[in-house]
């Protein structure tokens, strides 16, 4: 287990957009976070947001909440975000993956309607999970800037 | 609900069928029953050769159903959508009403089984229904009294790699009234087919994990009466391991089954990423139609050049059977391979599937055993949709291609086959560490690095459609 922080257990929640059932990327994401020590609450394939947002509140420790779309219909399986958020739930960073709209290109567009609905993070690609999530760990471990 | 002779199925369905004696005496009465095929293959030693078909308008299919039959195929298909597999009939309907196109299937319980008739005797081969239905009760109701007498399908191997969460308890139970009545039409003289999908979720199965679900599903299909069993395992992509597999299913069966259950292995030509270029999709279908000769399989089901794009079109699908069955053929008769590895390879799978299988075996309740061996990780397969497998199961090609357990999970392995695992797992000196999604990746896109390193080109650019990417 890692240790860098002092801490037994890091911590992440893990699943597959609504509409998708993409079961192999998953799992060899969550072989990934595993083999570098984290405990993955797997949600497995064709979860609801509100699902992700029900583990966070099983899981309060979890450090982000991944999201993977690989069929294209990621701003469908994610618009009620803003809501949720709204509500006080899924107050975590959310990083989406995989292949994010209908077509083989994804545009700047189709990702700024994406963060406009609350993704905080984007990835075209899984190899960058895990430095993304320690740069995320670190962040919210720096003690708040003092003024004065 | 309603009872056909112990199957519930929904009132609605049951209402459209016809008297179940007009069934039973309609199936009687089909010429060549795909029992009679299989036979006619095992005794030639030479595997027919089955493409997968199915598109959602009635005419369409009887037209492809009759152009696929002029590539000589020993069975065809009836490949079902995916709103039916899920007993979601009324999208199906509407969706035949509205856009026919729109179904990758052919929604049989909605065309009902006067349109089934007219497709089982628009050929001469026999048809099967190929699904993945987790509860494929209906549609088997629809699928007899149309007169189809191959029926794919189990309560392990259609519901953990297709939903995510149907209880094993119910997918099993369901196929147990599916083979009972299999049973009963056995009594009556009347042999259905009943394959079981070893092919699972078709990345990197190890054999022994494909073949422990079907010696699962053989048990509890022959306790309920069935006569014909079709075991599918799907090509790994190492031939010596391939070939050891399709063997281990008669010997396999001779340990498990009743001798008067007839088993024939099936070879699933590879359904893993498959070759872009039609070159080298091509030779691999090829191969297929020869491993499963040399394996002593009855049947082939074909892949298509068009594989790496969706789903293919006719000429493709039709080219396929071709191809395939050029793999069967006498000109490669002469194709020797080294006897002593393939004999090593069978003794192992068997170990590592009675491994498996005879703990749950000795269970006297098989389905509760399944079930509770499942949520152990007792048994388990790789990269499932189902929350009710762990999936904690890790496979690796070793350096010729065949596919071991990286990491067996909480399977019950025995040392001897944990260290052989390992063993032919083990990097050569100074190999360059890669990461296990790195590795993976790479044993999942197999066949794609063995293409790029020819000179082939594909004919299709990259931004047009491209494999599915892992």
């Amino acid at each position: 287990m890692d240790t860098l922080h002092g801490r037994s257990e890091r911590l992440v929640i893990l699943g597959v957009a609504e509409s998708d059932a993409h079961a192999v990327a998953n799992h060899l994401i969550a072989m990934q976070l595993r083999e570098h020590g984290f405990t993955v609450v797997n949600l497995g394939v064709c979860t609801p947001l509100a699902d992700f947002a029900d583990a966070l509140d099983r899981h309060p420790r979890a450090e982000a909440v991944l999201i993977g779309s690989l069929n294209g219909h990621a701003h469908q399986d994610l618009r009620a975000l803003p809501e949720l958020r709204a509500a006080g739930r899924l107050r975590r960073p959310v990083v989406l993956g995989g292949n994010l709209s209908v077509g083989s290109r994804t545009t700047d567009a189709d990702l700024q309607r994406l963060r406009d609905l609350g993704v905080d993070h984007i990835l075209p690609d899984a190899g960058g999970l895990v430095l993304l999530l320690d740069m995320l760990d670190a962040a919210a471990r720096e003690p708040e800037p003092q003024h004065g | 609900m309603a009872d056909l002779h112990g199957l519930e199925i929904s009132a609605r369905t049951a209402a459209a069928l016809p008297d179940w004696d007009d069934t039973v005496a309609y199936l009687a009465s089909r010429p060549l029953p795909a029992v009679e095929v299989l036979r006619a293959a095992d005794a030639a030693a030479r595997p027919v050769v089955q493409p997968r078909c199915g598109v959602g308008g009635h005419g369409e299919m009887l037209g492809l159903l009759r152009e696929l039959e002029s590539a000589g195929p020993g069975i065809l298909s009836v490949t079902i959508d995916s709103h039916t597999r899920l007993l979601r009939f009324d999208t199906a309907s509407a969706l035949l009403r509205r856009r026919p196109a729109d179904l990758n299937g052919y929604p049989l319980v909605t065309h009902g089984w006067q349109r089934g008739r007219e497709l089982t005797e628009a050929v001469a081969v026999p048809l099967e229904v190929r699904h993945g239905s987790p509860d494929g009760r209906d549609l088997f109701a629809v699928a007899l009294a149309a007169g189809i007498t191959s029926y794919e399908g189990g309560g392990i191997g259609y519901n953990l790699p297709y939903s995510k969460d149907v209880p094993l308890a119910h997918s099993l139970r369901a196929w147990q009234q599916v083979d009972a009545l299999c049973g009963t039409l056995a009594a009556s003289g009347v042999v259905v087919d009943r394959e079981l999908f070893g092919t699972l979720t078709a990345v990197l199965v190890p054999p022994s994990t494909s073949l422990a679900v079907a010696v699962l599903e053989a048990v509890a299909a022959a306790r309920e009466g069935v006569r014909c069993l079709s075991v599918a395992y799907p090509q790994g992509g190492e031939p010596h391991q391939d070939i050891a597999a399709l063997r281990a299913v008669r010997s396999l069966a001779a340990r498990y089954l009743d001798p008067a259950v007839e088993v024939f292995p099936v070879l699933h030509e590879f359904m893993g990423v498959f070759p872009r270029t039609p070159e080298y999709a091509g030779l691999l279908i090829l191969q297929g139609g020869l491993l499963a000769r040399l394996g002593g399989a009855a049947k082939v089901v074909s892949k298509t050049v068009q594989e790496a794009y969706g789903i293919p079109d006719a000429a493709a699908n039709a080219a396929g059977v071709r191809t395939a069955a050029l793999g069967t053929s006498d000109l490669l008769d002469f194709v020797r391979y080294d006897e002593s590895r393939v004999a090593e390879e069978q003794h192992w799978i068997e170990r590592e599937v009675a491994e498996l299988v005879d703990p749950v075996l000795a269970d006297g309740d098989l389905f509760a055993a399944v079930e509770t061996a499942f949520a152990e990780g007792r048994l388990d397969i790789p990269f499932s949709a189902s929350v009710h497998a762990r999936s904690r199961v890790v496979p690796r090609r070793d350096r010729d291609g065949a596919i071991r357990y990286a990491d067996s999970g909480s399977l019950p392995f025995s040392r001897a086959v944990l260290r052989r695992n390992a063993a032919l797992l083990r990097d050569p000196e100074g190999a360059r560490p890669r990461s296990l999604i790195d590795a993976a990746t790479a044993d999942i896109h197999y066949f794609l690095d063995k293409e790029s390193r020819l000179p082939l080109r594909a004919p299709y650019g990259a931004n047009s459609d491209t494999p599915p990417r892992y």
